[in-house]
């Protein structure tokens, strides 16, 4: 059987070799054909998932959720200790000291990311601040959000924090983290569509096991997911998509 | 069923008569202390049908001053503090009922009888159409947001207490 594996656009460019490193180690380990679909943005991997080639897909929770509800795609596994958390960072000499100084107008650079923009409004709450008050400014790259922000054409920068504590030692001593979410609960997940259901538990013993196994955890550690993947039952996905909803507004 | 005793600090010095909704009494002690909400975190318990706690986060339980085993199988007005109407409650249930999200702020009342204020979301759990139970995710609320409320929610007790 041949099947596609669709992986979300949002992971930084470093993990490139590591998704495929997975792609060839669940190959090997399900004896299913699998074929690595990395499309470069929101709107390509939109328009894949609609045209039915997504068999298994890594996506981010706000995907996910739509995909799960409206297309009975099913939750196999999220990785351990990897949630989408953000951070809200300012030029090291930026007068800025906390969130509740920021103003209406604030200047905000960010990646065309959905999730990293609803943590982040909601992280902008106590100032009083929502989208409407905030000229947005959407770049390519994390690195040319943090650029923008350090050369002070933006008051902020929003980043996954991933990609945040990815950033140079140089580049970091140029910013300074105003908030970090702490939000946990929140995760990518794994899903698998309902056409290949029975296919799931062989992708999901395969995901499960690769956390210290020999061939398993170069692969992980590639993927910057040193502790593995965890499985996620059909409640737990819903606990999240209920907690995503409540961020909506 | 009787609440976890409430440890009141030294601030906590004011004696508030409360009626809850299911007809229980109790005499609340509070202070005037605000807690900070915890920056970049947010606040999630689950409930049953009842409104009984099944699950809180470790933000929920630090904020509070309860022990989880404390929290976990009681009731969710054990938060309920006085300055909050009770027609925000009502007007809570009645929505989360009809299988709909609510939202509001919230002054949540903590163990030692200090408070914090809370943007709350509550939607219902719907699984396989039917509602099996509720979420309640707090974010942290502007100043001039608390102020509005505060404002507010004075006008509604005082309303509530003048009607017969």
């Amino acid at each position: 059987m041949n099947l596609n594996f669709l992986v979300a656009p949002d992971f930084s460019p470093e993990r490139f070799a590591g998704w495929h490193l997975l792609n060839t180690f669940l190959q090997r380990k399900s004896d299913l054909a699998l074929r690595l679909l990395t499309p470069a943005s929101a709107s390509e991997q939109a328009a894949l998932v609609a045209e039915g080639k997504a068999d298994i897909i890594y996506a981010n929770p706000f995907d996910a959720a739509s995909m799960i509800r409206d297309s009975g795609y099913v939750a196999l596994v999220k990785p351990v200790e990897k949630s989408n958390e953000v951070v809200i960072a300012t030029r090291s000499d930026s007068p800025l000291a906390s969130i509740r100084d920021l103003q209406p107008g604030t200047r905000v650079a960010l990646t065309d990311n959905r999730d990293v923009k609803l943590v982040g409004l909601r992280l902008v709450e106590p100032a009083d601040l929502t989208e409407a008050d905030i000229t947005w400014q959407v770049v390519e790259s994390y690195q040319a959000a943090a650029r923008q922000a350090i050369q002070g054409n933006v008051d902020v920068c929003f980043l996954l924090a991933e990609a945040y504590h990815s950033l140079s030692r140089l580049t970091k001593t140029q910013l300074r983290p105003l908030v970090e979410s702490h939000i946990a609960d929140i995760s990518h997940v794994l899903l698998v569509h309902p056409r290949i259901v029975q296919e799931a538990d062989k992708l999901a013993g395969a995901l499960l096991g690769m956390k210290g196994s020999a061939d398993g955890q170069p692969v992980l550690d590639e993927l910057g997911i040193p502790n593995g993947f965890v499985a996620m039952d059909a409640e737990e996905a819903e606990f999240m998509i209920d907690l995503m909803d409540t961020l909506l507004e | 069923m009787s609440f976890p005793p409430m440890q009141p600090a030294a601030d906590a010095t004011v004696s508030r008569p409360h009626a809850y909704h299911d007809g229980r009494t109790a005499t609340l002690m509070l202070s005037e202390r605000e807690r900070p909400y915890p920056e970049g975190r947010l606040i999630v318990s689950r409930t049953d049908l009842n409104g009984i706690i099944t699950h809180c986060n470790e933000a929920f339980v630090e904020i509070s001053g309860y022990t989880r085993e404390e929290l976990i199988g009681q009731p969710h007005c054990i938060l309920r503090h006085p300055d909050i109407p009770r027609a925000v409650y009502e007007d809570l249930w009645n929505t989360l009922k009809a299988g709909k999200k609510w939202f509001g702020y919230v002054k949540n009342l903590c163990k030692d009888g200090s408070h914090y204020w809370v943007y709350a979301t509550a939607v219902p759990n719907m699984r396989g159409g039917k509602i099996v139970g509720y979420s309640s995710v707090r974010r942290e609320p502007s100043r001039r947001k608390i102020e509005e409320a505060v404002a507010q929610y004075k006008e509604m007790i005082a309303a509530e207490e003048r009607a017969p």
